[in-house]
């Protein structure tokens, strides 16, 4: 039960973070960018390379992957995304899939298609009574739990959070009432890459690191979002929490490569009864 | 080199008849289907596990990879009365990745990874090696041609005209008395139908299926055929269709000119190749090689999202 527990919020913790970036692009950009799992693959690459490589030591390696993957997500859409704002958002979903398949290759040609991991050193797990883990579990956990803490304080008691929410809430009126839009959809570039970059090192600190690596993790992430009301970023983190504990409770009968598959069929049966999501608030609320 | 040409167009022939589908539903009804591989591969797999494993014919076989299609779109095009159009591609990519993962991990059936073998052909003992190619490839082209005509017909009808309502406004057509959800569902299924039918035809001609032939970049592939071409004209997309493969084709040649790209990293240039020119063709040329014939003015896609700086929730 405690162990069931325990995974579950492992599996949410992964896919939280990307969940709070995905539905803040969605509440700012007003359309889903399908690219978050490949934003992912990019960061748990950009890591690698700082760690694997260069040698870095992990936390270091990290920040600067955080870095790098903030840095190439904000410029996929300069390149990308700006000039076809106008768009209808279908159109940018068609052009976000293909970008995160141009992405995924990108990474492909560089480090090619085996299965790597990071340079850490191996560590016992902890076995106490009904629960075992890794200390890398705990950290991911607690990592995740960090940057939930931070993505809240961020948007409620900054001036920059709060000029994230309003332009989410209606674009035209903070332009008109003098909030620099501009500005604010760089910060959600920025943020969402930093946070795919931190996906990328729990996913690759929990799983194993390889070009497919974001791709398993882009239908869970929409699911967590869809679920908790597409645009709330702490309802985004309930629902990662949720899709972590349907994929736990489905392993126990189910192939762990199904796991794509039980967000799948979550997201279709809630948005087929529930569109708003279980959450059930559609936009950030004041 | 003839032998080359011919099979070469035999998979065009396929595309053609994804892209005439995925037409049917997205450039003329407006419906985002990016679970092309999902009904492909059903189509495949069933055709290919009637004749193989029951000993069914192969026409019989082809027509339930049809009927097993056009049951699936029913099923998945229900999802779209409630859906925002891109909600409901996300539900179609997830429908192929499941029937992807059930064709991966269900060894019993499918036989996995490892791929089917399917030794049934129509008429094999009558023709030679080569004019079996060209027997198959006149199969092929009689598909394209009689899904080019019933989609052409369907598309000048006033069934048609419904379809393309439904596309710009559904809130109108509904307004106007038309049954937006029937019209949906029976052009998502038929569309659904012929993507399997493609899929059993390509199963019979490779003679190998395996879950890796129906990633999502097939779907990648078909889009890029109908924007390419110009959505919502059936015409257009032929040569797209042509011109995908070509592409796909002529990138193969790139591995014998630099010496120092292997196969997997060829495979991923030229699906980075499709990717740029699929994102350089919505942004310069969102209306396609032969625009649809048409006097309104709705851009790319369902107009409808265009006009409220797309889309609320």
């Amino acid at each position: 039960m405690l162990q069931i527990l325990f995974n579950s919020l492992l599996n949410g913790a992964i896919i939280a973070p990307p969940a709070i970036a995905f539905t803040l692009m969605f509440a700012i950009l007003r359309f889903p960018n399908f690219a978050i799992g490949a934003y992912i693959t990019v960061g748990a690459f950009a890591i690698l390379y700082f760690n694997d490589m260069l040698g870095w030591p992990l936390v270091a390696a990290t920040l600067a992957g955080m870095a790098v993957t903030a840095a190439i997500v904000w410029l996929t859409d300069a390149i990308v995304f700006r000039p076809m704002r106008h768009l209808p958002s279908v159109t940018m979903l068609v052009v976000s899939i293909a970008l995160s398949l141009i992405l995924e290759n990108i990474v492909r040609l560089l480090f090619g298609g085996d299965v790597r991991g990071f340079d850490i050193p191996l560590m016992r797990p902890v076995k106490l009574p009904g629960l075992r883990f890794t200390w890398e579990q705990l950290n991911i956990v607690g990592i995740a739990a960090l940057a939930t803490l931070a993505m809240h304080g961020l948007l409620k008691y900054t001036k920059l959070g709060k000029a994230m929410r309003a332009t989410a809430d209606n674009f035209t009126l903070a332009e008109v009432r003098g909030i620099g839009t501009a500005r604010v959809i760089t910060a959600t570039w920025l943020i969402g890459g930093a946070l795919a970059g931190l996906s990328g090192l729990m996913a690759g600190l929990d799983l194993v690191i390889e070009p497919l690596l974001g791709w398993y993790l882009t239908i869970p992430v929409f699911a967590a979002a869809i679920l908790g009301g597409i645009g709330s970023p702490m309802g985004a983190v309930l629902g990662a929490v949720c899709v972590g504990l349907a994929e736990e409770l489905t392993a126990e009968f189910l192939a762990p490569t199904y796991k794509v598959g039980v967000g799948f069929v979550i997201i279709a049966v809630l948005l087929l009864f529930r569109p708003q999501g279980l959450f059930g608030q559609p936009e950030i609320k004041k | 080199m003839t032998v080359y040409l011919v099979s070469m167009l035999t998979y065009v022939g396929f595309f053609m008849i994804l892209a005439l589908a995925l037409n049917l539903q997205w450039g003329m009804t407006g419906m985002v289907n990016f679970g092309i591989a999902g009904f492909y591969a059903l189509g495949a797999y069933t055709s290919s596990l009637l004749t193989v494993d029951a000993g069914w014919p192969f026409v019989a076989g082809v027509s339930a990879a049809g009927a097993v299609g056009l049951i699936a779109g029913i099923g998945v095009s229900f999802l779209s009365v409630r859906l925002r159009d891109d909600f409901l591609a996300i539900v179609t990519l997830g429908f192929a990745e499941l029937v992807r993962l059930v064709a991966l991990n269900e060894d019993w059936l499918t036989r996995g990874p490892r791929g089917l073998p399917i030794d049934v052909r129509p008429l094999s003992d009558v023709f030679d090696r080569d004019g079996y190619g060209w027997f198959y490839l006149g199969i092929v082209m009689l598909t394209v041609a009689v899904a080019f005509l019933i989609f052409e017909r369907l598309r000048r009808s006033p069934y048609g005209r419904v379809m393309k309502a439904i596309r710009e406004d559904d809130v109108v057509a509904a307004t106007l008395g038309k049954d937006v959800l029937r019209v949906r569902v029976q052009v998502f299924a038929l569309g659904s139908m012929f993507m399997g039918i493609a899929g059993a035809l390509y199963a019979h001609y490779t003679q190998n299926i395996s879950p890796e032939h129906f990633t999502p970049t097939v779907a990648i592939f078909i889009w890029m055929s109908v924007i390419a071409g110009g959505a919502g004209n059936n015409k257009g997309l032929l040569i797209g269709a042509g011109m995908v493969m070509t592409l796909l084709e002529g990138t193969r040649f790139l591995g014998d000119a630099i010496s120092f790209l292997d196969a997997e990293k060829l495979a991923s240039i030229r699906i980075i190749v499709i990717g740029v020119l699929l994102i350089l063709v919505i942004r310069f040329r969102p209306r396609g090689i032969l625009p649809e014939e048409k006097f309104d003015g709705a851009r790319f896609g369902a107009g409808r999202d265009a006009a409220n700086g797309g889309g609320n929730p």
